[in-house]
């Protein structure tokens, strides 16, 4: 396969012309609209700074500041939650595996719009949640914050998103050495030492890369916290969209999504560099 | 299973079956209310009826949606997956340097928010004065497809045996020859798999669509229109039924890729 590499470029071509035209040359464009400006619902060509100054008003620097700390929690809560179940698929699961990674997979099928959507019905007043807590007896009254909160956006993206993480950890996990294990416990480790020192290190690059696809996809929401954060809750994605959507201002919206990629970039970098320190392979 | 563990097998297996039950649950939550009999979601459930299945085979609206949610999932598919596959080839053929900055750089649009993708080229093709349609939205799906893809073929390309490309050749075959007599062959259930990816993908998808469709509604934007006012209860006929219908593509698409191994002896 590594022979004849003069005949790769036509079988290379569409893809990569459909990427230039369709995805690199429209993000190029962007990055040029960022310093036009809009006048009379008009993009007038022009180099102005003035939309990216307009991010540091306390109202865009809040949403931005939320957006990111959002994307960061969630991504936190994927990796506790999500991490012990990869384990215990990779490590310890034989027979059910296959059928038990089907039912973690079976979700990512179905879209984000309907898995968002599922939660309106779950965490709403007279939702499921609020139904089950007042039969049991826990709660008189339905509990009005699950709903239209910080909270039901973080509820919906760790499930749309969660088994982003279990996957990737789940493959490093799995193709892990138990000679190395063994090793550990012969030279007197616990279970617990062997898996600070051994197994959690050796799945860096699982989690970092786990990190990643749950992260991106969190920071760049625009359904979920639409559907379930209410009015007080705005994320970036949600402003990115009314400029484009509402207000015609594709100057400022453009730098705004720009400014997204960006700090999305920089988290990304941040993480591959965590999977990739790692003395063995 | 050797000895002592840190935390019980047991801890664990209950932990993975409550995080598998809240990745489920509220999937059925859907599919129950698509069968309550009252205008409302809202637990305990009324009675069992059919009706909000029949509102939408009734509903025109919905039904063109559907035709056209099909149209772009069809188009995107033949895209992405020609593309896709041809690039993979490509790919595992081309020198290690190109590898180096091609692999990353085609994979972006699945490493970029949605939302990203679809203002990206709203905005160009606005900076263009091209008229919206569904066959920009077509461009805009098999921008986010194309990726997914060339992940899926390369992973059975990398488990093919270079020494039966060797030997065509050595026997004469030219290199297109190669490609289509052999090659296809063996990469069939990845490209099949992948093509199903790329259908389904096209199928869910809301946020390019929004962004990049004229005034035709697909199946997604439709729902996605409905629930700005309120929830209803076709909403959860319509999601019970796309969510059939992706996830009995999704098993096929599993089936077929992980039968590739049967073929290849």
């Amino acid at each position: 396969m590594r022979t004849g590499r003069s005949g790769s470029v036509p079988l290379l071509t569409p893809a990569t012309a459909w990427f230039g035209l369709f995805f690199a040359l429209p993000i190029a464009a962007m990055v040029v609209v960022s310093f036009w400006m809009v006048t009379d619902y008009k993009l007038v060509p022009t180099f102005t700074l003035a939309n990216y100054t307009k991010l540091a008003q306390p109202l865009y620097l809040s949403i931005i500041v939320r957006t990111f700390a959002i994307a960061t929690i969630v991504t936190i809560l994927a990796a506790l939650i999500g991490y012990p179940v990869a384990y215990y698929l990779a490590r310890r699961l034989k027979r059910m595996r296959v059928f038990v990674l089907t039912l973690i997979v079976l979700p990512l099928w179905t879209s984000y719009l309907v898995r968002s959507f599922a939660w309106m019905l779950v965490l709403g007043t007279s939702g499921a949640l609020n139904w089950f807590l007042q039969g049991i007896g826990v709660t008189d009254e339905p509990v009005r914050w699950f709903l239209y909160s910080e909270f039901a956006v973080i509820v919906a993206l760790v499930h749309i998103y969660l088994p982003f993480f279990i996957l990737p950890v789940f493959a490093v996990l799995d193709k892990l050495d138990h000679r190395l294990l063994e090793a550990s416990s012969d030279l007197g480790a616990g279970p617990w030492t062997t898996f600070w020192t051994v197994t959690l290190p050796l799945s860096r690059p699982g989690i970092s890369t786990g990190c990643l696809l749950v992260f991106i996809p969190a920071a760049g929401s625009y359904v979920s916290p639409e559907l379930l954060g209410g009015p007080s809750v705005l994320m970036i994605g949600s402003v990115i969209a009314q400029q484009f959507g509402l207000v015609f201002e594709y100057a400022f919206g453009s730098a705004l999504a720009l400014t997204l990629m960006l700090g999305i970039l920089v988290v990304a970098l941040g993480l591959l560099r965590i999977g990739r320190v790692q003395g063995l392979k | 299973m050797t000895r002592g563990h840190g935390i019980g097998t047991f801890t664990l297996a209950a932990w993975t079956a409550l995080v598998v039950l809240f990745l489920l649950l509220p999937l059925f939550v859907i599919v129950a209310f698509s069968f309550n009999d009252s205008d409302f979601p809202s637990f305990p459930m009324r009675g069992l009826t059919l009706k909000w299945y029949w509102r939408f085979l009734e509903s025109e609206e919905l039904l063109i949606a559907l035709w056209n949610s099909t149209l772009v999932a069809f188009a995107t598919m033949v895209l992405a997956t020609t593309f896709g596959t041809l690039a993979a080839i490509g790919l595992a053929r081309s020198g290690s340097r190109t590898q180096k900055y091609m692999r990353p750089m085609l994979s972006t649009p699945m490493m970029t928010p949605r939302l990203v993708v679809g203002i990206a080229l709203l905005n160009m093709f606005n900076l263009l004065s091209m008229q919206l349609s569904l066959l920009t939205v077509i461009v805009g799906h098999t921008v986010v497809a194309v990726p997914y893809v060339i992940l899926v073929v390369t992973a059975r390309l990398v488990g093919l045996d270079p020494r039966i490309e060797e030997a065509a050749t050595d026997l004469g075959a030219t290199r297109t020859r190669v490609i289509i007599d052999i090659l296809l062959p063996l990469l069939r259930p990845a490209v099949f798999g992948s093509a199903l990816i790329a259908f389904t993908l096209s199928f869910d998808e809301v946020v390019v669509t929004f962004f990049t469709t004229g005034t035709e509604n697909t199946l997604p934007t439709t729902i996605w229109a409905m629930l700005r006012y309120g929830i209803t209860p076709e909403i959860n006929a319509v999601s019970t039924l796309t969510m059939i219908a992706t996830v009995a593509l999704a098993l096929g698409a599993e089936v077929m890729i992980r039968n590739g191994g049967v073929h290849r002896r």
